[in-house]
C-alpha cells in the first residue's frame, strides 16, 4: 500500500515538473532556443507570488497564480521583442544560448540583490495541506489539482496549436520562418507571442512549486535541471512527451526517496542518464 | 485601358561585392503575363526577392519597382504580401506541420477580398479537396505545387509571381498546371514566370523576358522572336 502511494504521489509531482518543462519545450519547438534563464523566470515568478501575498495576507496565494502569469507573458514578449530575436536572426545557435546564459547570471544576482539568499515559501494555508483517504490511501487535495491544472493546461496548449489560426501560424512559421513572411506573418511577432506564453507556463509552475518546497534566488538551476530533464526525457519538441516525462521523474524521485531519502533527486538523474542511454530520442521521440 | 502594373527601373542588386543585377528594366501591364527566362544564376530568382521583399537587407540594391505606381524596393515580404504580391516559391516551400488545407489558409491571412476562396481553389484543384485533411509534403509534386499556387491565390494577389513551377514535375503534370495557371490568367491575374522551359514559357506568356549574367539580353512580345534569337540571348553565343 505504501508503494502504491509513493507512486501515486510521484506522478501528483511529476504532473508539476511537467509543467516545469512545457515553457522549455514550447520555446525549443518553436524557435530552436534553449532559454537558459528558463529556470531564472520560475524562480522569479515565486517572488512575485511571495511579494503579492505579503502584500495581501488575506488572500489565498493560490490565486495570486494567475496575475503573476499575465505579468510573465508581459516579461517573455517584451524579453523576446528586445533581446532574443536579434540573436535568433544571427543564425547560429550559440549566440541566444550565450544570451540566455548571461541573462540568468543577471537575474539570479539581481534576486540576491533585492530579496536576499534566505530560502522562502508560499503559504497556501489549509487547501495545501488538505488530503483525502481514498482505499485506504492518503492523496493531497493540493497536489492532485496540480495534476488536473496541469494536464487542463497541456491540453489547452495542444489545442491552441493545433485548432485555432495563431496555432497554425506558430507551426508555420516553426516550418519555414522566411516562407510565412510571404503570407503577411511578422515571424518575430509569432516569437513574442511564443515566449510570453512559454514564461506564463513557466510562472504558474514557478508559482505551484513554491506553495511545495521553499526557494532562493539560487534555485533557479536545479528548476532548469529538471524542466531540461523532463524536455529531453519526452523527446524535444513534444509536449505530451514533456508531460508523461515530468510525471517518471516524479515517481524516480519519491521511489528514490523511499529507498534512500539522502538521495531522492539521484534517482531522479540516474533514471534520465539511462533514459538517454537506451533511448536518445526521448520517450515520445521519433528514433533517427 | 489597362494600367501599368509593376514597373522596374534600371534595377541593380549586389550580394557584397558580387552583382547579380546590372540595371533591369521592364514593365508589366494589368492581366498580362510576363516569362522571365534564362540560365541557372542569370538573375531570375534575384529579381523576384527584390519584388516579393525577400532580399535580407545584407544585399545592396539600387533603382526602383513600383507596384500600381507605389515604390516598393526594400519594404519587407510581409508588408508587400498585404498590399497584394504573391509567391510561389521555387520548390514549393509548404509547411511540412500543417495539412493540405492548413497550408492553404495561410494564403487567406492577408484578409485580402476578391475571386479566389477556398472553394473556388478546389475548383480549380479538384484533388486537393480530397487530400485536404492530409499532411501537404505526403502529395505527389505535382500536388503539391498545386498547393503552392492555391495557397498564393488564397491571398487574392494582384500580382503573381511564379518560381520555376514545372521544375521536377512530369510533362503530364506540367501541361496540367500550366492549364490551371490559363484558368487563373483568364480571372485577370497579373503574372510573372520565371522558367527554364523556354517553350513552355513563351507559349504561356505575352511577353517574355531572357536575363543573362544579370542583364536583360532579349524583351518583347512573346511570340516576336524565333528559336535563334532567344537561343542566342539565352546562352549569348
Amino acid at each position: 500500500m505504501d508503494w502504491i502511494e509513493t507512486i501515486i504521489n510521484g506522478v501528483l509531482l511529476g504532473a508539476l515538473y511537467g509543467l516545469l518543462g512545457l515553457g522549455l519545450a514550447l520555446v525549443f519547438g518553436v524557435m530552436r532556443v534553449v532559454n537558459l534563464a528558463h529556470g531564472e523566470f520560475i524562480v522569479m515568478a515565486a517572488y512575485a507570488g511571495a511579494l503579492l501575498a505579503a502584500l495581501m495576507p488575506g488572500v489565498n496565494p493560490l490565486l495570486w497564480v494567475l496575475p503573476v502569469a499575465v505579468l510573465a507573458f508581459g516579461a517573455g514578449y517584451v524579453l523576446q521583442a528586445v533581446l532574443v530575436n536579434r540573436t535568433v536572426k544571427s543564425g547560429d545557435p550559440l549566440t541566444p544560448l550565450l544570451l540566455t546564459f548571461g541573462l540568468a547570471v543577471v537575474l539570479r544576482n539581481l534576486m540576491v540583490e533585492v530579496f536576499g539568499t534566505d530560502p522562502r515559501a508560499l503559504d497556501g494555508g489549509a487547501f495545501t495541506r488538505a488530503g483525502v483517504d481514498f482505499l485506504g490511501l492518503r492523496i493531497g487535495l493540493f497536489p492532485l489539482a496540480v495534476l488536473v491544472l496541469a494536464a487542463v493546461m497541456f491540453a489547452a496548449l495542444q489545442w491552441l496549436l493545433a485548432r485555432t489560426e495563431w496555432g497554425r501560424i506558430v507551426r508555420a512559421t516553426s516550418d519555414n520562418a522566411r516562407v510565412v513572411r510571404l503570407m503577411g506573418v511578422r515571424p518575430n511577432r509569432v516569437y513574442n507571442t511564443v515566449m510570453g506564453l512559454a514564461l506564463a507556463f513557466a510562472a504558474v509552475a514557478g508559482v505551484l512549486l513554491a506553495l511545495r518546497s521553499s526557494f532562493t534566488p539560487y534555485s533557479g538551476v536545479e528548476r532548469l535541471l529538471i524542466a531540461f530533464e523532463v524536455v529531453i526525457l519526452g523527446g524535444l519538441g513534444s509536449f505530451w512527451g514533456a508531460f508523461a516525462g515530468g510525471i517518471a521523474l516524479g515517481v524516480a524521485q519519491l521511489v528514490g526517496q523511499k529507498l534512500d531519502s539522502n538521495a531522492a533527486a539521484l534517482y531522479a538523474h540516474l533514471l534520465f542518464f539511462v533514459v538517454l542511454v537506451i533511448r536518445p530520442t526521448g520517450l515520445a521521440g521519433r528514433s533517427s | 485601358m489597362m494600367g501599368r502594373l509593376l514597373e522596374m527601373d534600371s534595377l541593380q542588386v549586389w550580394y557584397g561585392d558580387l552583382q547579380a543585377l546590372y540595371g533591369v528594366t521592364l514593365q508589366l501591364d494589368e492581366g498580362r503575363v510576363l516569362a522571365l527566362i534564362g540560365a541557372n544564376g542569370a538573375g531570375k530568382s534575384t529579381l523576384l526577392s527584390a519584388v516579393c521583399g525577400l532580399l535580407e537587407g545584407e544585399e545592396r540594391t539600387r533603382g526602383a519597382i513600383r507596384l500600381a505606381g507605389a515604390e516598393v524596393l526594400g519594404r519587407p515580404a510581409e508588408a508587400l504580401a498585404h498590399e497584394g504580391v504573391a509567391l510561389v516559391p521555387e520548390g514549393r516551400m509548404l509547411f511540412p506541420s500543417l495539412s493540405v488545407e492548413e497550408n492553404l489558409r495561410m494564403g487567406m491571412l492577408t484578409r485580402r477580398a476578391g475571386h479566389w476562396t477556398l472553394a473556388r481553389v478546389y475548383e480549380l484543384f479538384p484533388v486537393l479537396q480530397e487530400f485536404r485533411e492530409r499532411p501537404a509534403t505526403s502529395l505527389s509534386g505535382g500536388q503539391q505545387q498545386m498547393v503552392s499556387i492555391g495557397r498564393a491565390l488564397l491571398s487574392n494577389p494582384r500580382l503573381l509571381l511564379c518560381d520555376e513551377i514545372s521544375l521536377g514535375l512530369a510533362p503530364v503534370i506540367v501541361r496540367q498546371i500550366y492549364q490551371s495557371l490559363e484558368q487563373v490568367r483568364a480571372q485577370g491575374m497579373s503574372i510573372v514566370l520565371v522558367e527554364q522551359d523556354v517553350q513552355r514559357a513563351c507559349q504561356a506568356a505575352d511577353h517574355v523576358c531572357c536575363l543573362l549574367k544579370g542583364r536583360v539580353t532579349l524583351q518583347g512580345a512573346a511570340d516576336a522572336f524565333d528559336h535563334a534569337q532567344i537561343a542566342q540571348a539565352y546562352f549569348g553565343h
